[in-house]
């Protein structure tokens, strides 16, 4: 544990000394809160619309932006960049264990993660939208949002270390956007159609996102909630194997 | 206790090492059967054209690929078997300067010491006494990024001595240096193994070669073609072909890979430091 924080501390340094790499995870999903929010706010007017508990639609459309924000996985590009510049065979060659190596990005990816979620839900709370399940609900919020991003870049670095290409590292980021779409986003699962809400059943991304809305929308509603870390917790761990897998067997 | 230090164990053994490599059109045979031995506080080189397989012998012999059939030990360990017992006993610079341009020096190299398992303290003295020795104080806390050829690798070479390893490969450590900066990392490296460590060094220059081995193996085509000090093998040369004067290193080199003068050129360059 000790190596992967000494790692994870350099990846930290890494992320903060890009702020340019670090900026649009922060600005492109407020950009998109603010456009689907001033395509369809008109359409569902907060007190006629029981699906938003009393609250504007920006409220419904925060955790699709939080999962976006948690979707860019930088991380797997500065590894791209360990592997072409030989630092990544000078941290293979040296006696750390091969998870440490993983659970050093994916610890900072952590770290980045929490400090963009909070970032996004703060300015989401200057505007107006509240966070119904309080204190707890806050935390638990942008800790899903940040294991959520643990998650996609564990997929990230494993495209990065099997193709060793920035460019194929970032087209694989893109499969993301499917899997956003193929979710509850405008709309409760309920009234999607139905070929769409059998797609959003079978989206992981959906839990995730209706245990965000519900952290927003509701109090405390764990049978909502449990759902979302499920996911996250078995899609980071299946990560993790695959990332130290391939690490072990790379060549 | 396998110390190469103490002389009782070869540095580098390796016995009929192959490395296959799959391709599209077939397996690709980059080594193909390799034996080797090293002997502790040798300065080594290990010569050949490019694509001869200097390389991919280092990465297998460092752990850094996998052996396809053959093996070897490094410091008395089997580096399939131990692969991080080897990683501890072993300092690595290859040809790519293996540094993160965002990171400062000193900041590099107390990594590279944690890693090593040095605690904080010892790490951040290491990395001090590393500075210092390839002169690169005044750099400590600059970005790497804005580092010179000659900075990085020489701060390369620091970070593979963090954990003051028994035995350094560098692959060819000088290529893209400027001569004077070629000249200091010849000093670092006499400096170094002149502490005891055993270099193994690839290297495309012959005049680094016969500047600083004591003994030094050429391969070509995957395989071990010729193996002895600089000396003995210029004398081999000498008396086969019945030369009235002595032959240089260069032409061991050819006749080794059986390559012309004009054949040659671009692959093998002559520097004179």
């Amino acid at each position: 544990m000790n190596e992967a924080w000494v790692l994870g501390q350099r990846a930290l340094r890494e992320g903060w000394r890009t702020p340019e790499a670090l900026l649009p995870t922060l600005f492109i999903p407020l950009f998109f809160l603010v456009v689907n929010v001033g395509q369809a706010a008109e359409i569902f007017p907060s007190a006629s619309t029981e699906f938003l508990h009393g609250q504007g639609y920006g409220a419904f459309q925060l955790p699709s932006s939080l999962l976006l924000a948690a979707s860019f996985g930088t991380a797997a590009l500065f590894l791209v960049e360990d592997i072409e510049g030989g630092y990544f065979d000078k941290l293979r060659a040296a006696p750390v264990s091969r998870t440490a190596i993983v659970m050093g990005r994916l610890i900072a990816e952590a770290v980045k993660g929490v400090l963009i979620a909070a970032a996004i839900v703060l300015l989401g709370l200057i505007f107006g939208i509240s966070i119904a399940s309080g204190p707890l609900g806050f935390v638990l919020l942008v800790g899903m949002t940040a294991l959520w991003s643990v998650v996609f870049v564990g997929f990230m670095q494993l495209i990065a270390l099997k193709t060793r290409s920035a460019a194929a590292t970032n087209s694989g980021g893109l499969i993301f956007f499917p899997l956003l779409f193929l979710t509850p986003n405008f709309v409760p699962r309920d009234m999607l159609t139905r070929p769409m809400e059998i797609a959003a059943t079978l989206n992981p991304v959906t839990y995730v996102m209706e245990a965000l809305r519900s952290l927003i929308l509701q109090d405390l509603v764990w049978a909502d909630i449990w759902p979302g870390f499920a996911v996250v917790a078995v899609l980071g761990a299946v990560m993790l194997v695959l990332n130290v897998r391939m690490i072990r067997n790379y060549d | 206790m396998n110390d190469v230090r103490t002389g009782s164990t070869p540095a580098v053994q390796a016995e009929g090492l192959v490395k296959h490599y799959p391709s599209r059109t077939g397996d690709i045979e980059a080594v193909r059967g390799v034996d080797l031995k090293v002997e502790a506080g040798e300065v080594f080189g290990f010569l050949g054209p490019n694509g001869a397989g200097k390389s991919t012998t280092v990465r297998m012999l460092t752990t850094l690929l996998s052996i396809t059939s053959g093996s070897a030990q490094v410091a008395g360990v089997d580096v399939a078997d131990e692969p991080d017992a080897v990683r501890r006993r072993i300092g690595v610079a290859l040809q790519e300067a293996g540094l993160d341009p965002r990171q400062t020096g000193r900041e590099l190299l107390v990594l590279q010491g944690r890693l090593f398992g040095l605690p904080p303290r010892d790490a951040t003295e290491r990395a001090k006494e590393l500075l210092e020795l390839v002169e690169l104080e005044d750099a400590a806390d600059r970005m790497i990024k804005g580092y010179s050829g000659g900075m990085e690798r020489r701060l390369d070479l620091a970070s593979a001595l963090v954990h003051e390893p028994e035995v350094l490969f560098l692959d060819e450590p000088t290529t893209g240096l400027d001569p004077a900066s070629r000249l200091t990392v010849w000093d670092e490296l006499r400096r170094i193994n002149e502490r005891g460590t055993t270099v193994f060094l690839t290297t495309q220059y012959l005049e680094e070669a016969d500047q600083l081995c004591d003994r030094l193996a050429i391969i070509d085509d995957g395989r071990i073609v010729r193996e002895g000090t600089p000396a003995r093998l210029k004398a081999d040369l000498r008396e086969r072909r019945g030369l009235t004067s002595d032959p240089t290193l260069d032409d061991v080199f050819l006749d080794a890979t059986g390559r012309t003068r004009g054949r040659v050129v671009g692959e093998v360059q002559e520097v004179t430091a």
